[in-house]
């Protein structure tokens, strides 16, 4: 593991800049006792952890404290997009094909207390998209939408919209243009900041009002570590396949990058929480760091 | 316009509530018109009159989105919701395949489609065209359920496609995973991971040339898109619910051939119509469509969202008779509706020139002249070659040229010498129009005396290793060559056929008075060690009697570095001195020194010799001062690094038994020194033993057909070396251009990328023993131990070795 990461001080800083950053810890989490394991989700406190298999298969969930993994889904795809809720329960979406071939999803939602899992949106035709929310969590979709009676304040990527919700007013913004789309829409732990990716722009953070605060690059799956930092994966194919892939440090405003990996460590989809950093590798093996921020 | 607003209101209605009464969805689709970006990921194909790089050309790029914007028009059209992955055709709208994947799945899409086309990837003389649809999987077991069948209901409209030429009329089909084995469970990277029903087509061959023409026509490309919507429609069985079809087609000259000479199948090789006006009449007469082919080689014409019915397409060009055809349109459905134009042809086809011109008490003309018949029209190839002869019979081969109004008929070998030969056409010859010539047409010429050029030698050879510094090419024959810029037929060509610069300064030809023809080519730069090359010679090489060679030769080889250490090898001897040395034989003039132009160390062994006047057994010996014995094995090899200048004699090595002085020495075969520079000729001495190397001989023969040549020379000799023959691993380090290993060393993964498509790749130790495999593009080196491996990159059909250091 140790070779993977870059463990000088703010080893290899693509800007000059005063910080540095020291990683103070790295291991490989689940190491022989799962598969391969893609998409990682980190909950708020940084104490349970969602994976999927290859190609989104299944989702499952692994509790730090205890140290035990548990099955939420067999379904295809539902570890795609699956997240923790405000609320602490997992929140996931499966899809059926109906007799003339549309795709219809359904909402679930897991709660860890019960180890039971519900519909919480019935299947319907379209996009479900994931709200995480500060205190609860919702999911977008054609006809009907779900949310939590405490929310909070969520956002989620729809097409080539940021939808933000504060106290249940709902407002879009589109302040990149983006054909292709928007995707991977991270709230800051303050609730006051949202990073996501806008296609062909890469990662853009605005303000809840829609103001673009900063663009930091070509850079995709952002995941805000604290505050003012986010964790992203920087990632290049040669057409066909990845060439390249790494997980990089970028200050939310713009001023300071860093290399947490190589680039030729093939390490991809981080995320972030309470002072973890989680992330795969191409084959699937997943990693757990911390770092250290001196200013 | 409040009646306008509820017939509105009724017909959206209509849209929204199906057959059956339940509430209709609007089914969404996803396209992702393929690569973009006109990049190294792009495919560029060059044909006239565009420049390689010109984005005015063939990219498939660009034909990839302008199928796709039409798909995404007519799928609105069709009451679909659509997404598409790029609208522009720019680096940053080139996005990564998993963030393809990833939109799709966020788009709430039911189907993907991935619009691309195909290449062979083969030789020039290999092409083919037919579309190919892929899905996730294994064939037959699909990933995502229902994208085999996604895959199947779109080949329908695609192999309909009567505008193209297939050379397969089945839709090919196969599950990623099956159709690329060697890549595991990877499969295609727009598809890894999609969860909605998804398929990747590659629509056609953009590098099958006449299908590149037509790729580069936006109504060619408009038509695929229309088709994938049909796919689309047979999916959600939608077919009945669209009202308007197209009218599509090819226009082409019902003969006249396609002035080309890459591959063409079936009616590809006749000559698009370029610039003909196409117009689309109703019932009633009345034109509702007019439209035009463009001017690069397709003949493509579209009529699009045409109401069901019955029509006239009228077609009309300046140099060929109008045509019209009726069609009948049906809804949802593609009419397509192909043209064969005849040209007009007026006058009676006659040869208008000819060659060879001869007439009796002319010279001679030359015995591989070939005879040319120049019309005033293109010609019917069967009636025209049924009425040419040629008396005495000579078997031969015609062709045809200046798309049909020449005929050229070449021996396949060279005419008798001094013999009067008739040429006749009859009048049954025809032009393209079918009328034949008014009378016969007949020549007359007699040859000349001679209809051979001989090779006496040549280097390279087939097959042969050339020592990569410093490389002369030399062409001997048994007359003198003609030498005005004789050069110009001889090309050094590399392994991306790119042409080598001869030194033209330095080319030596043959001169008034020499024994023989020769031309000798000294390159300009050296070549790359490991690479491929070869070696052409046109077939006009001629002496001064204009006799040329009975073919175009083409010689194939590689250049190597000839100084390569020689593993596991004893410098016996490493000629850095001549003192001690002496030559003795049979010769007028012999001496030995040291030369500076070596291949190892400092200097070489050097023998200027001169056989002038020896007559029998000419032979320089070369006895060396006394050197260490070495033992041999049976099959043990002697090398020799020997520096020739093409003299063609033979070189032996003397040998002489170290332990009894009574045995006389025996001499083992080197080869004859028929190449330029170093080579490193090897002998196995026939016995074991303990040998001292003693010398080496070199032989004249002053009789054969060789005897012309080397009568004087320079031989130089550098490191002497025994190697036994076993316990090698075998593993070479030839890497090909374009393919790239990182990070090296590397301690976590060693990563392989390549212009084309890495099927896998393989780690070795140094012992040849398979360390570890991955059927994709990288491995992970994290666990395996710090040391010097071989890593294989498989990537278009080759291997790409490369030396690597695993280091933690």
């Amino acid at each position: 593991m140790k070779h993977l990461l870059l463990t000088a001080l703010g080893c290899a800083a693509l800007m000059a800049s005063a910080q540095q950053v020291t990683v103070t810890q790295s291991s490989r989490l689940l190491q022989g006792v799962e598969g391969p394991a893609y998409h990682p989700v980190l909950n708020g406190d940084g104490s349970r952890l969602l994976f999927t298999g290859t190609d989104g298969s299944g989702l499952k969930m692994y509790d730090f404290a205890l140290d035990v993994t548990t099955r939420i889904s067999d379904a295809a795809g539902a570890g795609m997009d699956a997240f923790f809720g405000g609320d602490g329960k997992v929140y996931y979406v499966t899809q059926t094909r109906n007799e003339h071939n549309l795709i219809y999803r359904t909402g679930h939602a897991y709660d860890p207390a019960t180890a039971q899992s519900s519909v919480v949106l019935e299947a319907q035709h379209g996009a479900m998209r994931p709200m995480q929310g500060t205190t609860g969590a919702g999911l977008k979709a054609p006809a009907r939408d779900f949310a939590t009676s405490q929310l909070g304040t969520a956002v989620c990527t729809q097409g080539s919209e940021v939808i933000v919700t504060v106290n249940g007013r709902e407002r879009r913004f589109s302040p990149v243009e983006s054909h292709a789309g928007y995707l991977w829409a991270s709230l800051s732990p303050d609730g006051q900041h949202v990073a996501f990716f806008a296609a062909g722009r890469g990662v853009v953070v605005m303000d809840l009002n829609g103001r673009v605060e900063a663009e930091l690059g070509n850079y995709e799956m952002p995941s805000w570590y604290d505050d003012h930092y986010i964790v992203a994966q920087n990632a290049t194919y040669d057409g066909h396949q990845f060439s390249s892939s790494q997980i990089v440090l970028l200050k939310a405003d713009g001023t300071y990058k860093t290399e947490l990996t190589r680039p030729t460590s093939m390490t991809m989809q981080p995320t972030a929480a309470a002072g973890k950093i989680i992330y795969t590798s191409i084959d699937g093996n997943l990693y757990l760091t911390t770092i250290a921020i001196n200013e | 316009m409040k009646r306008n607003l509820l017939k509105s209101l009724v017909m959206t209605a209509a849209v929204l509530v199906g057959m059956n009464g339940a509430v209709a969805q609007q089914p969404h689709v996803y396209i992702n018109p393929g690569h973009g970006g006109h990049e190294s990921d792009d495919r560029n194909v060059v044909v006239a009159p565009f420049a390689q790089g010109d984005t005015a050309g063939f990219w498939e790029s660009n034909a990839s989105l302008w199928k796709g914007f039409a798909l995404q028009e007519v799928l609105k059209k069709k009451g679909y919701k659509t997404s598409i992955s790029r609208v522009t055709n720019d680096e940053n709208s080139d996005l990564n395949l998993s963030t393809i994947v990833a939109l799709c799945n966020a788009s709430g899409a039911d189907i993907f489609y991935a619009i691309h086309s195909n290449a062979t990837g083969a030789g020039d003389n290999y092409r083919i065209n037919f579309p190919l649809g892929l899905y996730r999987g294994y064939t037959g077991q699909p990933q995502v359920a229902g994208s085999d069948k996604l895959a199947s209901d779109l080949g329908v409209y695609l192999i309909a496609n009567q505008s193209t030429v297939w050379t397969n009329n089945n839709y090919a089909i196969y599950g990623d995973w099956t159709f690329y084995p060697s890549w595991g469970l990877q499969g295609l990277g727009v598809l890894r991971g999609n969860n909605v029903v998804s398929m990747l087509d590659e629509g056609s061959f953009h590098d099958y040339i006449p299908e590149t023409y037509r790729l580069i026509n936006r109504d060619y490309c408009w038509v695929e898109g229309w088709n994938f919507s049909l796919g689309a429609d047979r999916y959600f069985g939608r077919l009945d619910q669209y009202d308007l079809g197209i009218i599509t087609g090819n226009l082409r000259d019902d003969r006249l051939l396609r002035d080309a000479t890459y591959v063409m199948h079936g009616a590809d090789v006749r000559q698009p119509i370029n610039n003909a006006t196409v117009c689309l009449l109703d019932a009633n007469g009345n034109v509702v469509q007019t439209t035009t082919t463009d001017n690069i080689q397709n003949g493509i014409y579209l009529f699009k969202y045409v109401a069901p019915g019955t029509y006239t397409v009228e077609v009309s060009e300046a140099e060929h008779f109008g045509q019209s055809k009726e069609v009948t349109v049906a809804a949802n459905a593609p009419t397509y509706c192909n043209f064969d134009l005849k040209r007009v042809r007026n006058t009676p086809p006659e040869v208008v020139s000819y060659s060879p011109v001869w007439a009796s008490g002319d010279a001679p003309v030359k015995c591989v002249e070939p005879i040319v018949l120049q019309f005033n029209w293109d010609m019917d190839i069967a009636s025209t070659e049924a009425a040419f002869t040629i008396t005495p019979h000579v078997d031969g081969k015609i062709t045809w040229e200046d798309t049909n109004y020449r005929m050229i008929f070449t021996p396949d070998d060279a005419y008798d010498v001094n013999t009067l030969y008739t040429v006749t056409l009859k009048k049954s010859a025809q032009h393209g129009g079918g009328t034949e010539m008014e009378r016969d047409f007949t020549m007359q010429f007699t040859t000349q005396g001679r209809n051979h050029l001989n090779t006496l030698a040549l280097w390279p050879r087939e097959g042969c290793k050339v020592h990569f510094k410093t490389v002369n090419s030399e062409f001997r024959t048994d007359s003198l060559l003609q030498s005005k810029d004789l050069f110009n037929l001889f090309r050094i060509k590399d392994k991306d056929a790119t042409e080598q610069a001869w030194n033209k300064r330095s080319i030596k030809n043959n001169k008034s008075g020499d024994a023989y023809g020769y031309i000798r080519l000294p390159l300009t730069k050296d070549l790359v060690a490991g690479d491929d090359y070869v070696l052409e010679i046109d077939r006009e090489v001629s002496d001064t009697a204009g006799i040329h060679l009975p073919a175009a030769q083409v010689i194939h080889f590689k250049a190597v570095d000839m100084g390569s250490e020689k593993p596991g090898s004893v410098v016996l001897f490493d000629g850095e001195s001549a003192d001690g040395a002496a030559v003795t034989g049979n010769y007028a003039s012999a001496a030995l020194s040291t030369s500076t132009t070596r291949l190892l160390g400092s200097k070489s062994l050097q023998l200027k010799y001169d056989f002038t006047g020896v007559t029998n057994e000419a032979q320089a010996v070369i006895n060396l001062s006394e050197l260490p014995q070495q033992g041999f094995a049976r099959g043990d090899t002697l090398g020799v690094h020997v520096w020739g200048d093409m003299s063609c004699n033979a070189l032996k090595v003397v040998l002489a038994p170290a332990d009894d002085s009574a045995i006389a020495p025996i001499e083992v075969d080197l080869g004859n020194i028929d190449f330029h520079g170093w080579q490193y000729l090897t002998c196995v001495p026939s016995n074991g033993g303990n040998y001292r190397l003693t010398g080496f001989k070199l032989s004249h023969d002053t009789e054969g057909s060789r005897a012309k040549m080397g009568v004087s020379g320079t031989l130089l000799i550098d490191d002497v070396l025994y190697q036994k023959t076993s316990g090698e691993s075998g593993i070479g380090h030839v890497a090909l251009a374009g393919v790239k290993v990182m990070p090296n060393p590397a301690s976590d993964y060693l990563v392989a990328s390549a212009d084309g498509l890495i099927q896998g790749v393989e780690l070795y130790d140094m012992a040849g023993a398979l360390v570890a495999r991955h059927a994709g593009n990288y491995i992970n080196v994290s666990d395996i131990t710090s040391g010097v491996y071989a890593f294989k990159v498989y990537v278009n059909g080759l291997i790409s070795t490369h030396k690597v250091v695993v280091s933690h």
